[in-house]
This record gives C-alpha cells, structure tokens and sequence, in this order.
C-alpha cells in the first residue's frame, strides 16, 4: 500500500500544480492581449449610453472589480480569492444574472451529458476494439474503416447527422433543448420524460464519435499485444487460449484507460460544441452566449470550469488506473 | 526510398485515402478554372433555394415552343399541386364541416374537388382549428383554383402609351420549350446558402481555405512538436524535464479551452484565416511533441549514433543525420493528423463563433456556422449544411486513412 | 551413456503462410534425433529457418506457421498424430518446454511471476493447489539458485538477467523431457550471459530435463554447451555431427565458411560470429530445386544446380548435403589451408 500512497501523492500534486497553471493561463492569455478586457467590456457595456459620468461610473465599478488599475500579481490574487469565493462577477449578456448563477444552471447538464456519454463510448469503443483484433476477417474488415470513418467526423457533425435523420425527418426525437419549451423543471413525470427525451440524441452523437476512435486505439494496442512475446510463451507452456485472450486484452486495456485521461479534455472540447448543435442548456451553449454576447467574465469563467472539470476527471482516471495496473504499486514500492 | 514508396502504395487504405485526398485537390484546384465568379457572390435574394436547375422563367417565354401530347403531364401537374397530405387535410376539413367520411374518396382528384369547391368557405373556422391551419387552408385554396383547367395562360404586357394590358401570347398546356434553347439557365448543384450564395462554388473556395489553415496549423504545430521533441529527446537532462513538464501540462489543460481563450481575446477584427491557422498551431503540438520525444529517446543510444558522438559530429549534425531520419515516416503521420486536427479545430472554433472574421474567403467552419444561425439543421436545408460536413468528413477520413496506411507499412505488427 | 531415445524428428516439412497469401517453406524435411542426456546445438545465420525449426518441434501450430508434413516423435509419443487441445495439456510445457528468444518480454508485464507459474501448472493439472505450487516453485527456484523472493514480483522489476532465469526455471518447473533454448542468452550483459549458460548446463545435472536443443549464432558457445551440432542453411539441414567433428573438420562448404572464422585465438572467441560468408540466402519463397548454396559456394560446379543433392550420411551420425564425396571435401580445404600458410609465410 505504501506504494500506492507514493503514486497518489505524486498524481495529486500534478493535479494541483496543473490547477494552478490552468488558473495562471485562463488569467493572463486574455490579459496578453493588447487592449484593456474592462475598456472592451465597459465600451460594449456603454453602447447607446451617451452620459459620460456613467460611463465613468461603470468603468470605476469594473476597474475595481477586475482591479485592473493595481499591479498585476495583486490582480492574480484578487481573481484567485474572487473564484474560490464562487464570484465570477456578473453576466453582461445576462445582467444582473452572476455569472455564477449562469454557470450553476448549465454545469450539471453538462456533466450529466458528457460523462456517461464518454464513458459509455470507452466501454463499447474498447469491446469492438478488442473484438475486431482477435475475430479478424469480416468483422475487422468492416469495422475498420468504418471506425476510422465515425471518428474522422467532427462530434457537431454527428449531431448534425444525428438531428436531421432522427430529429428532422424521422421525427422520433425533438430538435433542441434539453427539455420540452413549454416545461418548467419540476419532478414531474412528464418533465423526467421530456429530459429523457431531450437527452438521447447529444448522447448518442458524443457515444458515436467515442466509439470510433477508442476502437481503432483498441484495436491496434491488442493486435500489439497479440503479437508480444508473452503469449507465444503462454502457449507454449500450455496455458489455454481463453487465458492468454485474458492477458492479452487486460494489457491492452491499461494504455487505452491512460489514453483517456489524455484525450479527456479533447473530448469534453468536442462534445461541448456538440450541445451547441441541440441548443442543450450547458455549458457548450453557455460559452456560445458569451460569445455572441460578447460576455467575457461568462466566457473566463466558462472555460475555466471546463479546464476544472477536465482535470478533475483526468486525476479521477489516474488514480484509478494506480488500482488496475499493479505495476505501479510495484514499481513505486522501491 | 522507391522501395518504400512502393511498399506503401500496396496498402489499400493508403491508396484509397490518397485518392479521395487528391480528388478534392484537384476540384479545389480545377473548379475555379472553370466556374469563375465570386465565390461569395450574392446571386439569389432569398434564402435557401434548394438544389437543381434554375431556368429562367422570361427567357423560358422568348424561347422557340415546341407542342408534345404527354399523357401524364397534367397528373404530374395535380400531384405538384395536391399532395397526398393536402388531400388528408382536405378530408380532414370536410369531416369536422360534417361531410359524412364515406362520401368522400381522396383518390378520386375531381370528386374530392368539387366537395371542395361545394363545402369550403375560407371565413368559416373550425372547432379547435389555431389560425396557423386555418391559413394553411385558405393557402391551399388559393392554389387549387383553376388546377383542373385546361385552358391556356396568357401572357400580357403592359402598353407604354396606354397603360393597358395587351395578349402578347398564349402559353398552351402542350407547349415545352428545350432547356438547351433557353438563354439563362444557372445549375445549382447545392443550391443557395442563407444568404443566396452559391453554395458549391462557396464550398470549393471553403474547402481550399480550409486546406490551408489545416496546412499551416499543421507546419506550425509539428515543427514545434519535432523542435520540443528532438530537443528533449536527444538533450536529455534540464531541457528534458523543463520540456517534459511544459508538454504534459499542456496535455492535459484542454486545448479547446485555449483555443477559445486566445481567439476571443484576439478580438474579431484582428481573427483572420492566416491568424486562426497559427493559433491552432501553436495549441495543438503537444501530441507531436511528446511522440517524437519517446521516438528519439528509443534511437539515441543506437550504434550508428553513438558512432556518429564518437566521431565528433555536432549536436546538430547528429540530429540531422542520425536522428531525423529514422523518424521521418513518423513525422510525416504526425504532420497528417495535424493537418487533419486543425481543420477540425477551425471547424469548431467557427460554429462556437469564435472562427475566422472574413468577408472574402470562406471557410468550412464558417459555412457550417453561418447553416447553423440560420438553423439549416432544423428547417431541413440539407443543402446548406451538408456538403461541407462531408467534406470536412472526408478530408479527415483520408488523411486518417493514409495515416492508418502508413501505420501498417512502418509498423509491421500491426499488419494482419 | 543410455541410448533412449528422447526427441525424433522425421523429415518435418513447415511454412509460413504471408499477408499475400505466399509460401514460405523455413523448415524443409529436417529430421533429427537427440538421445537421454544429450544436448544437440543449431547453428546458421539468422534467416536460415533455425528459429521456426524450434517453434515447429513443438508440435503445436498457429498461424502464420503451418505444419505440412513429418512426424514428431517425444519419448515414443508421436505428437504429429495429436489433437492440439490435447497436445497443449499433454505435451506442452511437461514433455517439451520452450525458451523464446526474446526472453525479456516474454513474462505477462502485469502478472508477478508464481501467479504466472500457477496459471502454467494449472493448465496441465486444474486440482493442483496454490499452496503446493507455491512449494513446487519455491523449490525449483532455489535448486536453480533464485531467490524465492522473485515470485512475488513482477517482471518490471527484475534485471534482464534474473528475467531471463526466471523464464528458463519456469519453462522446466514441470520437468519436461526436451527444452529447446532459442538464443537465450543473445540479449544479455556478458556476467548474465555466463549464469543463463552455467544454468542451462546445470538443468540436466539437477534433472530438470533430460535433453535439451540450443539454438545460437555464437559458434563458440554451442561448442562449449552441446554435444551435437547441426548447420541449417535455407530451411534444410547441411551438415550434422558431433560439436568436435562440425566445428574442427566441417565437411559442408557453408560449414567450412562459418567454422573458418572459429580458430583466431587472438580475436577473442566470444567476438566471433558466425556468417562471414559473401552473398546472401535464397528466397524461401521460391528455392532453387536444386543445392540451395550454389549460388554462394566457392567451389560450384555445374553438377551442382542440376539435381537436389540429399543428405549423405557418413556413419556415426555424421552427415552432409553436398555432392561432392567426402574425400574430395577434404582434399580441397587440405590443399586451401596449405596455400594459406604459403601466404602467410611469404609475407
């Protein structure tokens, strides 16, 4: 167990040291850029506002809340003790909503769309993978190119896809939202339905694109080790078939459980612009608000919440990984 | 290295993705030549006409008529009139006006309109019925006068002097004019987008844009993958680690996160094709980075290597000769997936809204944004948002094809 | 010394099948024999079939090797006649065990090595229990003089050498009657090197085998290990005999060529290798029908591409593939090694 404990003190500082220089980048790249993010702000904020004391006013309000007229590592720290406080300031494409409160409503879709999406994607990605490389012939004929297709497409093309076969024309799914227009959240039947509903078309579009691209990994990482030399050795002591495809695919599946936790935000990335298609209320939809409302404390904190997410998500799968694959404790036991 | 070539282009997936890749090069390339015009040209007012050939209806008139007894002619002309959901809907209005169901036959074109012409009044609404139907119905009136005439149109035009309208010609049922005889005719392969662009000749030019982004995001980004890589692979020590943190960090923080920061923060006056390209660029080379790193790292206690140190070769000659290439193939892979990344990238940056600001050059991003805001998607305008889906699609599936190609011919184990 | 007879092998015929769906004959009628107690060496480049002879003696076929014909005999049991599924439980690992060549990757990175050992014994005997397979293997391991402590660990963290004497304990815990080692020690550090040979030598002393087939390149060490030598060239055997007859009176001129390189005392014989000889084999793919080294030989004839030349057997078990009558083999190196000193002399 102590090496257990080395392996997750060492990934939880990597956590926290990436947190940190998440939290540094999301700060400073817009700060990078010439121009002052309050002068932008205030002179999207003043349009059609001719009383120039107000816009005075405003820009005092905003100077002081971004603190942009004090050092730069003073502001850091301003930002820094605002955030953990949960205070992104407010919304201006949806004053005087805080940003906050934005964000609140549209995380849990979020996360409640792309995790199990991901998920299931890695589970049903992985098992064709694995099947395709020991089944060989037609099946992995097919499979292939197939796969190499489906993850060709950019996840808001699935959705596209998606939503003009089964949405447009078919008509078995609706279009956009993530619940029935004239619903308003409650813990009613009809509501739980109409999410259900709302749900399955952004799920299956993020499922689709995960699978092609973890089975083609898959596939390749257990044609590799259908080919090491451990299990010609295995056979040739003897040990059955149905063992060997044990070992084989057991090994095959630890790179793929790291390659998630790389390809995680890569994902999340995709599938965000992916809810934008359905016009589902997360944080995919969220950010495009911002964008077109110009609304930049939305958009920092939006994309701050992502790279949170992200990494939390990352940390979780490595340090379940340190349970699977039982070399790690070995090889941090000495 | 002919060898080589030859190996490679025994691999069917290599060769079937060459093709498709080359294939929209040459359309990219030869299109223009000989469609020429603005590809961001407004020739329709209206949005979204669907695909095919638009004829000009004046010139249609000038032109030679020819009489042909088709017997089908005046079916087709009821059938593109009344369809068989007008018929039902029609049902549907004789019943609740209280027609008993039994009289009437749908199928029977005359009788359902002579019920109609009977029973129908525009002014009478029904039980229940919101007024979007009830339009419906007064719309489907209208359209249904005169269907069953046989009488020929009328063409008149107005007298300069008088003001009176005058029979310049008689358009008779019978009467065709020849396509090839009229003067302007326009093929509309995708028809219009939702500003009434041409939306094949925007493709095109969509594509060659996006080719290029993808070209240049991709140099970008595998050159400072391969400089990090070699670098940290070949140097080894502080700069490996320095190199190695930087690498990881930016692996995990997600780029798309990046992307959006920098582009916004760019502004949108300053986000054009050139400065999206070397964004994306300059956030994607991590993957390079770390691939080319452990790639050296295998080579850099080979013999031939540590034959060419004790020979007494410079840093950069070693690299250049020793190194390089043997992992050549493995760059050109890695150059193709950026490629491929980063018109994906552009693709999305666009829809988010965050793409290239431009008035002149298309990109395939934009035309998927512009179809979305429109909500092509919805409304059912395949048209427009189609085509460049399938041409992203289809770049990024050839060049995964070669890639995986190139995969099997380098890497042997992966072959059967 | 007994005569049983351990392995026999009878004009054994296997291909390989390629992704182009070619032949590929490695193997071409070879037959062999290796009596109780007695250690039989292969010697020849690397592409000359050496290494599919070892896969093909076990008897056990998957693709993209196919076995075509020939018997396989083991302590009387002829296993060509076998059904695989009862090959592998009755053969595999307890009459024949196999050391592969690369024996750094050839344990389960993610298994510690006795619940490998359990998942081998138990593919032969399912009712045998943890705890008397612990016993059994701690046992071997000590005899053979490994820590213990290796059982609980995992591949990852043993030494390339250790790794490779673990593989080598493993592959006899079930006391098979044949080992065949392919290059077990080619991988290794020179001090790692010497302990894998020392317990190789030690495996039928201690009688954890009774007989034992060793394929390398490095002539040297199958001098020092076996008792028997064979050269393979082209998937077919061209000279066999004893170590002392094949290494200092070769009769084959391929066998000349390698074992010419052997008597240079100062060059260190560890450093020596085998192939020093001009040109390259034939394409397996497509042999000649004829004498496969021809094309490579310094003292062709036209006879020689004429016919397939079979293997001429001189007695004791020494044999040849070659047309030319012994005698005259001999007369030529003789007559070559006198020029050679002349050489010398004058300079």
């Amino acid at each position: 167990m102590k090496g257990y404990w080395k392996y997750f003190l060492n990934k939880l500082l990597w956590f926290l040291v990436t947190l940190v220089c998440a939290f540094i980048l999301n700060f400073i790249l817009p700060r990078l850029m010439p121009g002052d993010p309050v002068a932008a702000i205030v002179a999207r904020l003043a349009q059609g506002m001719s009383n120039a004391t107000g816009v005075q006013a405003i820009y005092q309000q905003y100077a002081d809340l971004f603190g942009t007229n004090r050092p730069i590592y003073e502001q850091f720290f301003l930002y820094m003790s605002n955030v953990v406080r949960g205070n992104f300031g407010y919304s201006f494409s949806q004053y005087p909503r805080p940003v906050s409160e934005v964000l609140g409503a549209s995380i849990w879709w979020t996360i409640a769309l792309q995790f199990p999406a991901i998920i299931v994607g890695w589970l049903i990605g992985n098992t064709l993978g694995a099947l395709a490389a020991y089944v060989k012939g037609g099946f992995d004929k097919v499979l292939l190119p197939v796969s190499i297709f489906v993850s060709s497409l950019p996840p808001f093309g699935m959705a596209v896809i998606l939503m003009a076969v089964f949405a447009v024309n078919l008509r078995w799914f609706p279009t956009s939202g993530g619940y029935g227009f004239d619903l308003l959240p409650s813990a009613t039947w009809s509501f739980v339905w109409s999410v259900i509903v709302h749900y399955q078309l952004p799920f299956w579009s993020i499922v689709l694109i995960a699978i092609g691209g973890q089975a083609i990994g898959m596939r390749s990482m257990s044609i590799y080790e259908l080919n090491a030399d451990y299990v010609k050795y295995s056979r040739f002591l003897g040990i059955k078939d149905r063992k060997i495809v044990g070992y084989v695919f057991r090994n095959a599946m630890l790179p793929q459980i790291t390659g998630l936790a790389l390809s995680i935000g890569t994902m999340v990335g995709g599938a965000l612009v992916a809810e934008i298609i359905f016009s589902y209320p997360g944080l995919g939809y969220t950010l495009l608000n911002g964008v077109m409302g110009q609304d930049y404390p939305l958009i920092s904190a939006s994309t701050l919440i992502v790279t949170i997410m992200v990494l939390i998500a990352n940390f979780v799968i490595e340090i379940l990984y340190g349970f699977i694959d039982p070399r790690i404790k070995a090889a941090q036991a000495d | 290295m002919k060898h080589t070539i030859r190996q490679i282009f025994r691999s069917g997936k290599f060769v079937v993705g060459f093709s498709i890749f080359v294939t929209i090069l040459l359309i990219v390339i030869v299109y223009p030549l000989i469609i020429t015009g603005e590809p961001l040209g407004i020739i329709g007012q209206g949005t979204f006409f669907p695909p095919g050939i638009y004829v000009s209806v004046y010139d249609s008139i000038g032109s030679p008529s020819y009489t042909l007894f088709l017997d089908d002619a005046a079916a087709k002309r009821i059938a593109s009139k009344l369809s068989n959901d007008d018929r039902l809907a029609m049902k549907d209005w004789l019943i609740a006006d209280g027609v008993p169901e039994n009289q009437i036959d749908i199928t029977d074109t005359e009788k359902l309109l002579d019920l109609w012409e009977k029973e129908y009044d525009p002014d009478k609404g029904l039980p229940g019925m919101t007024f979007a139907k009830q339009r419906y119905y007064q719309r489907l009136n209208d359209s249904l006068e005169g269907l069953l005439s046989t009488e020929a149109a009328i063409i008149a035009a107005k007298n300069a002097e008088t003001g009176v309208l005058e029979e310049t010609g008689v358009v008779k049922q019978s009467d065709y004019v020849n396509v090839g005889e009229v003067a302007s005719v326009r093929v509309l392969p995708f028809g219009t987008d939702n500003f009434g662009r041409d939306v094949l000749t925007e493709l095109v030019a969509a594509t060659g844009v996006s080719l290029q982004i993808g070209l240049v995001a991709g140099l970008i980004a595998t050159l400072i993958g391969l400089t990090l890589g070699l670098l940290a692979g070949y140097v080894g020590g502080l700069m490996d680690d320095v190199i190695v943190f930087i690498t990881n960090l930016f692996l995990v923080i997600p780029t798309f996160v990046l992307l959006i920061l920098i582009s916004f923060s760019i502004g949108q006056e300053q986000r054009g094709p050139f400065v999206i390209a070397v964004v994306i660029g300059f956030t994607a080379w991590p993957w390079t980075a770390r691939a080319v790193r452990a790639q050296v790292i295998s080579l850099r206690n080979r013999d031939h290597v540590n034959l060419s140190k004790l020979s007494g070769h410079s840093i950069a000659h070693i690299i250049l000769t020793d190194i390089l290439p043997y992992i050549a193939s493995y760059v050109i892979m890695a150059l193709i997936l950026q490629i491929s990344l980063g018109i994906l990238q552009e693709a999305a940056l666009s829809i988010l809204g965050l793409g290239p600001k431009t008035t002149e050059d298309p990109t395939l991003g934009l035309m998927m944004q512009w179809a979305m805001i429109y909500q092509a998607h919805i409304l059912g305008k395949w048209w427009a948002y189609f085509p460049p889906l399938l041409t992203i699609a289809l770049i990024t599936f050839s060049m995964n094809l070669m890639n995986t190609g190139l995969d099997q011919v380098f890497n042997p184990a992966l072959r059967d | 010394m007994s005569k049983v007879v351990m392995l026999e092998v009878k004009g054994l015929t296997t291909k390989y099948i390629t992704r182009f769906q070619e032949d590929v004959y490695a193997v071409d009628h070879v037959s062999l024999t290796v009596e109780e107690g007695r250690s039989l060496g292969i010697a020849g480049e690397s592409g000359c079939g050496k290494s599919t002879l070892a896969l093909s003696l076990m008897g056990y076929y998957f693709p993209p090797l196919h076995y075509m014909s020939g018997e396989i005999i083991i302590d009387g049991r002829t296993i060509t006649e076998m059904e695989p599924d009862d090959i592998r439980r009755e053969i595999l690992g307890t009459e024949i065990a196999y050391i592969p060549q690369a024996a750094m990757n050839a344990l389960n990175p993610t298994q510690k090595v006795i619940d490998f050992i359990e998942d081998v014994i138990q593919a032969h005997d399912p009712y045998k229990t943890k705890k008397e397979i612990y016993d059994l293997a701690r046992k071997s391991f000590e005899v053979l003089g490994l820590p213990a402590d290796v059982l609980q660990k995992y591949p990852v963290e043993l030494s390339g050498g250790m790794k490779q004497r673990t593989v080598i304990a493993t592959s006899v815990i079930l006391s098979p009657k044949v080992l065949i080692a392919d290059e077990p020690s080619s991988a290794l550090d020179v001090t790692s090197q010497k302990m894998v040979i020392k317990m190789l030598k030690n495996l039928m002393e201690y009688g954890f085998i009774k007989s034992m087939i060793f394929i390398t390149h490095e002539l040297p060490l199958l001098y020092n290990v076996t008792d028997d030598i064979m050269v393979m060239y082209a998937g077919q055997i061209v000279e066999k005999g004893t170590a002392q007859e094949v290494v200092f009176d070769p009769l084959h001129p391929y066998a000349k060529g390698l074992m010419g390189s052997i008597i240079v005392p100062e060059k260190g014989l560890r450093e020596v290798e085998l192939a020093a000889i001009p040109g390259v084999p034939p394409n397996l793919k497509n042999p000649p029908a004829a004498c496969r080294f021809a094309e490579r030989c310094k003292y062709v004839r036209a006879e020689c591409e004429a016919n397939p030349v079979p293997l001429h057997y001189v007695g004791g078990g020494r044999a040849y593939r070659c047309i030319l009558p012994e005698k005259e083999l001999r007369d030529i190196y003789a007559k070559e090694a006198r020029t050679r000193e002349v050489h010398e002399h004058a300079r």
